[in-house]
């Protein structure tokens, strides 16, 4: 959501301390899940197989920690193997955007004139549609499979990682020491990559952070809606639409992968905001 | 300043309505077959969907004509509800907007007293509640949060309806509830963020120092504070929009309310490509209205750009 | 009110232990102490803790005794709301902040009024009150409906102190009330001060970096150094015979306070330069040291460049010039075109028309068609000036690179400026603003320059660093032959390293010539204004 970009830069001006306990929370959970996004298919490799007689078992049930779904899926196997696809995707489009926002940005804020002035209207046409209802849509309409949504989400995510590095290069690009290596005759590549972004890094990085916790927001949201994963997959977004019938039957089927998604998102967000503080602050004269 | 501002919009605008109209050329399969819906394909229908579309006219001609008349307010037919657009979108219009006021409403209640309490005390109890509720407000999706809602509400705590839209009036206000607390959370979430940051850098000016220096009161000092922080504030206001819009669509959804959102939804799985191009325009039309109107109240608010803009 | 303010055993305490030592002092009432020091010394944290308003982290402690209340500190929110604005006020420094941007100056006034007035007043009555308090400060009632950013510095100072003083305080803190505003207001603002500080018998705490500011304008002073009062007593007998070095140093820096002469020859001898510096020493004035200078062999030459900013022109037709071995000053308030000039010289900036030749031969616009052999440039700002993510080594093996000289030239280059060889691992975040200026004049000569720009790159320092830095330049330029553009605002700085000098006034030179002869018998208006404001405080009053 282009939120991140108001959040990002609007944040940078204080400093607090904040509680480290809920940052070790966070990486712990990360840490886990992130286990679980690498072995997961191998924990419960039978995630996705049917059974009919076992449908709709309550939590605690002899064999199934989490109760089973209608289809007899087993919820615990169901939301282990589900965390790649609900992860993989958005970390992908944080990287992805990433990756575009630094050349983009660094380009537009360093060179400005006309490549500049292109590259500004490009993120204005992307900011003026909200990006869930474009991610909607386009999906939607063309029927994009999970890593054509993984693109079209990166696409969707760049504009603010483009504002928010150029705007970080515009500021850096004006201080004295940037003049320096332009005293030195260096050339603008030189400049822009090893004298102008190395300081823009904590910047960037803060940003990423809570491009994945908005983007695994922005995927379950769409995967939810029936758009994005297909059906049958175990994915945390999907278990909240198929087990929202049952949920008198079975509430574990949609409170654990709600409240994973949401612990997810907000982990990530804490850990993103605490090393923004942190990397700020060391880089800070 | 202003026109200039007015001019970008429109053609940003313009540009979007491109992309919007060239959807149904770009949509997979066959173009008639996807017009055509659940309707049998005999020759006199497909003829009768050429002649409608004006599928044989130049390309451009046939935006021309699709801009014309959505500018007069007709959109075409559903297919999925074989009603026109312009009334499909009417008869939901209503649920939508009552849904999206309630939430922005509630919002603001809570997250501007609170932002400025969470700035005023920091370090405090109120303030790591106040940042606690930022994160995790930003970080819930919409319809998680909502399915929570419903879980608790429908299974322990009966109080609220849980699913449609009740039989209007205060019915309909009531069924309401829960999904504008649901869209609440995240769109407080957001303006607290936006009055904290403001305001915590509004307490560190000199003005504020010097306020406080002569004996003004703490009241009064926050309240000079707030009347300079709301300039971000309002400039924030086109984020709040756009987080309200994917907010309404999932928000509905889970409550299973017929509002714009569930349209939206239905008609993209559908493949109902004449509402989907109807909603979409509606809603940049709506946030280019809005952040417009926030760029006017940003001119109200600040006499130096008010001086600025009168001056040319 | 009788008594006198007091503030005993004052003490404040920081994250790391104490920041200003104990002190005490005392102000009859219509009286005012200065209390003086440079960034860093603690005199504004003494300020605000005396108005209550410390940052977080920092507390204070001993007793401040008003004729009306005596606060015990540190003191609680209450004692403070009732202290703040009727008892104590305070003045801040920069009158284009201290205002609401977004709040009527009347408003902004009335809100003090209102907020010492134990009754609701009615409209007409704080209107009423409002324009007398507008009246004290000279400015017209129609003041009130203006909004800050129609009002120009001084008049905005003068809104604060009408809005400061709106309650009658015992004490008025002013925390240095002129240096944002332009020479020609301050003597007007600290007039109007003192006036009404006479009338009510208002006692006044003047903070301020400037010694001569305060020559006729208080009785006491207070010289406070790192956290502690090393020198305090009459004005007059602290300014004719200050006992201690430190005071003697701050003396020496102002050119309103010293014999310019005496003080550059203890400047070049104290830092122990060599030959031909000794030569300049000996000899009846600095400016006519001719070290190396050949006239006849320009190396820039600069003619008729103009210079736009949009509508804006900033230059209008600048024509000037360096020899080689000479050191050439530019002289101007801010505003007048002498940082663009420099700028223009050094490509960073593109002139709209005219010629800058190097060595005779045109330079196109830009960086494009200059070296680094030819020209350097030492920025003002130390903080930003060296890259914070890189450490100080490698900003020097890039520049040594860039001039083909082996990385082992690095240490070198460091004990030409004066730094011992371990900075080459430091972070610019590990050094003063003196260290890194010094890296910054590293970095600039590692590529052998024949010109040095330097664009105000003394006058973010305080003055002891700025000494160091001078004599620095002062022997650089006689052991390298180097030439050296100086861009300043501050003629003490000009005149103790510059040959000739050229003074800017709104983007035109004004006059030129021989620095001696330019500062001594000033021929244009402005220059005889600008010298005659650098020195009209050492008049007698």
């Amino acid at each position: 959501m282009s939120s991140t970009e108001a959040i990002v830069l609007a944040k940078l001006p204080r400093s607090r301390r904040r509680h480290p306990l809920a940052v070790w929370l966070s990486l712990a959970l990360l840490g886990v899940v992130t286990f679980l996004v690498l072995f997961g298919n191998l924990i419960a490799p039978d995630a996705t197989a049917q059974s009919i007689l076992d449908s709709l078992l309550p939590p605690g049930s002899p064999g199934h920690l989490l109760g089973t779904d209608e289809l007899g899926r087993d919820v615990l196997a169901l939301t282990i193997a589900g965390a790649a696809s609900a992860l993989v995707g958005p970390v992908c489009v944080a990287l992805g955007s990433m990756v575009l926002g630094i050349l983009l940005g660094t380009v537009s804020g360093y060179l400005r004139g006309p490549i500049d002035f292109i590259i500004g209207r490009w993120t204005d046409l992307l900011f003026s549609l909200p990006l869930l209802l474009a991610a909607i849509v386009v999906a939607g309409v063309f029927g994009a499979g999970y890593w054509m949504t993984v693109l079209l989400l990166i696409l969707l995510f760049s504009p603010s990682d483009i504002r928010i590095v150029r705007a970080g290069v515009m500021e850096q690009a004006a201080r004295p020491f940037v003049e320096a290596a332009q005293m030195l005759s260096l050339s603008k590549a030189r400049i822009m990559f090893t004298q102008v972004l190395p300081n823009v890094w904590s910047l960037i990085i803060t940003n990423s952070m809570l491009n994945v916790a908005f983007a695994l927001v922005a995927f379950s949201s769409l995967s939810f809606l029936g758009v994005g994963v297909a059906p049958g997959t175990a994915d945390w977004g999907r278990q909240l639409t198929d087990g929202r019938a049952i949920m008198i039957d079975n509430p574990a089927a949609v409170l654990v992968p709600a409240l994973l998604i949401i612990g997810v998102a907000s982990a990530a967000n804490l850990v993103g905001d605490w090393l923004g503080q942190r990397l700020t602050r060391t880089g800070r004269s | 300043m202003l026109v200039v501002r007015v001019l970008g919009t429109l053609a940003i605008l313009l540009v979007l309505s491109i992309i919007v109209f060239s959807m149904l050329h770009l949509a997979p399969g066959d173009i008639v077959k996807n017009l055509l819906g659940n309707r049998a394909s005999s020759p006199e229908a497909i003829a009768a969907i050429r002649a409608q579309y004006n599928l044989d006219q130049p390309l451009y001609m046939q935006y021309l004509i699709w801009l014309g008349n959505a500018l007069t307010g007709d959109f075409g037919q559903s297919i999925r509800l074989q009603d026109s657009v312009s009334n499909v979108i009417g008869s939901r219009l209503g649920i939508t907007a009552a849904l999206s006021g309630l939430a922005f409403l509630l919002a603001l209640v809570v997250a501007v007293p609170l932002g400025v309490q969470s700035a005023v005390r920091s370090g405090s109890w109120i303030d790591r509640f106040a940042t606690g509720f930022g994160i995790v407000g930003l970080s819930a999706p919409t319809f998680a949060v909502g399915l929570l809602l419903l879980y608790v509400f429908a299974f322990y705590v009966p109080i609220f309806p849980v699913y449609g839209a009740g039989d209007g009036g205060l019915d309909t206000l009531w069924h309401l509830v829960l999904p504008a607390v649901t869209l609440a959370l995240g769109l407080g979430a957001i303006i607290l963020k936006l009055t904290r940051t403001a305001m915590l850098r509004e307490l560190e000016t000199d003005y504020v120092t010097f306020g406080r220096a002569r004996g003004l009161p703490d009241r009064q000092v926050h309240l000079i504070a707030l009347r300079n922080a709301a300039i971000p504030i309002v400039t924030g206001a086109s984020l709040v929009l756009t987080f309200l819009v994917g907010g309404t669509v999932l928000a509905e959804t889970t409550f299973a309310l017929p509002g714009l959102g569930t349209l939206l939804q239905g008609s993209v799985l559908f493949k109902d490509i004449a509402v989907v191009q109807a909603l979409t325009l509606l809603v940049a039309v709506t946030i280019a209205t809005i952040a417009l109107l926030a760029d006017l109240a940003y001119i109200f608010l600040d006499p130096r750009i008010r001086a600025k803009e009168s001056a040319q | 009110m009788t008594a006198q303010v007091s503030v005993t055993a004052l003490t404040i305490d920081g994250p790391a232990g104490v920041v200003v030592a104990p002190f005490d002092f005392s102000i009859a009432p219509g009286e005012t102490l200065a209390l003086i020091g440079e960034s860093g010394s603690g005199k504004t944290l003494s300020a605000k803790a005396i108005a209550g308003l410390l940052p977080a982290g920092f507390t204070a402690r001993g007793t401040i005794a008003l004729s009306s209340a005596t606060i015990e500190l540190p003191s609680t929110d209450a004692v403070w709301r009732a202290t703040r604005g009727r008892r104590i006020s305070l003045l801040l420094q920069d009158p284009f902040t201290s205002l609401s941007p977004v709040h009527r100056c009347g408003t902004q006034i009335g809100m003090t009024i209102d907020a010492a007035s134990a009754t609701r007043l009615s409209r007409d009555e704080r209107t009423a009150r409002i324009t007398r308090s507008l009246a004290e400060v000279n400015l017209p009632a129609d003041v009130a409906r203006a909004y800050p950013h129609e009002l120009s510095g001084g008049m905005r100072q003068r809104v604060a102190i009408a809005a400061a003083l709106a309650t009658d305080p015992e004490l008025l803190i002013a925390d240095e009330p002129t240096t944002a505003l332009d020479a020609s207001n301050q003597g007007e603002i600290l007039d109007l001060l003192r006036g009404l500080q006479e009338k009510r018998g208002m006692a006044a705490l003047l903070i301020s970096h400037d010694l001569g500011m305060v020559r006729g304008r208080a009785e006491h002073v207070l010289v406070m150094r790192h956290g502690e009062i090393v020198e305090r007593g009459v004005t007059s007998s602290v300014l004719n015979a200050p006992s201690h070095p430190y005071t003697r140093a701050l003396i020496d820096a102002d050119p309103s306070l010293t014999d310019r002469s005496a003080r550059v020859v203890r400047g070049a001898s104290g830092a122990g330069v060599s030959g031909s510096a000794e030569a300049k020493a000996t000899g009846t004035t600095a400016d006519s040291t001719t070290v190396s200078v050949d006239a006849t062999a320009d190396l820039v030459v600069a003619t008729a460049v103009t210079k736009s900013f949009g509508d804006k022109t900033v230059l209008h037709g600048v024509s000037i010039t360096v020899g080689r071995g000479e050191t050439v000053g530019v002289v101007g308030e801010s505003g007048s075109g002498k940082t663009t000039i420099a700028r223009c010289i050094a490509g960073l900036e593109r002139e709209s028309s005219g010629v800058i030749e190097f060595e005779g031969v045109a330079l196109a616009p830009g960086r494009a068609s200059r070296t680094p052999k030819q020209m350097q440039i030492v920025f003002q700002d130390p903080y930003s000036s060296l890259n914070p993510m890189i450490s100080v080594g490698r900003s020097l093996k890039l520049a040594l690179r860039v001039a083909g000289r082996p990385a082992s030239d690095l240490n070198g280059l460091l004990q030409l400026v004066e730094l011992p060889a371990d900075f080459a691992s430091k972070r610019p975040a590990e050094l003063s603003g003196g260290q890194r200026q010094r890296i910054a004049i590293a970095r600039a000569l590692a590529v052998q320059p024949q010109l040095l720009i330097c664009d105000e790159s003394v006058s973010a320092l305080d003055v002891s660093v700025q000494k160091q830095i001078l004599d620095l330049l002062a022997k650089l330029r006689v052991d390298l032959g180097l030439s050296i553009l100086f861009i300043s605002h501050d003629l003490a700085v000009v005149r103790q390293l510059a040959d000739r000098v050229y003074v800017l006034r709104n983007g035109n030179v004004v006059e030129s010539g021989q620095c001696h002869d330019v500062l001594t018998s000033p021929q244009h208006p402005y220059t005889q204004s600008l010298v005659a404001a650098s020195i009209h405080e050492a008049a007698p009053h």
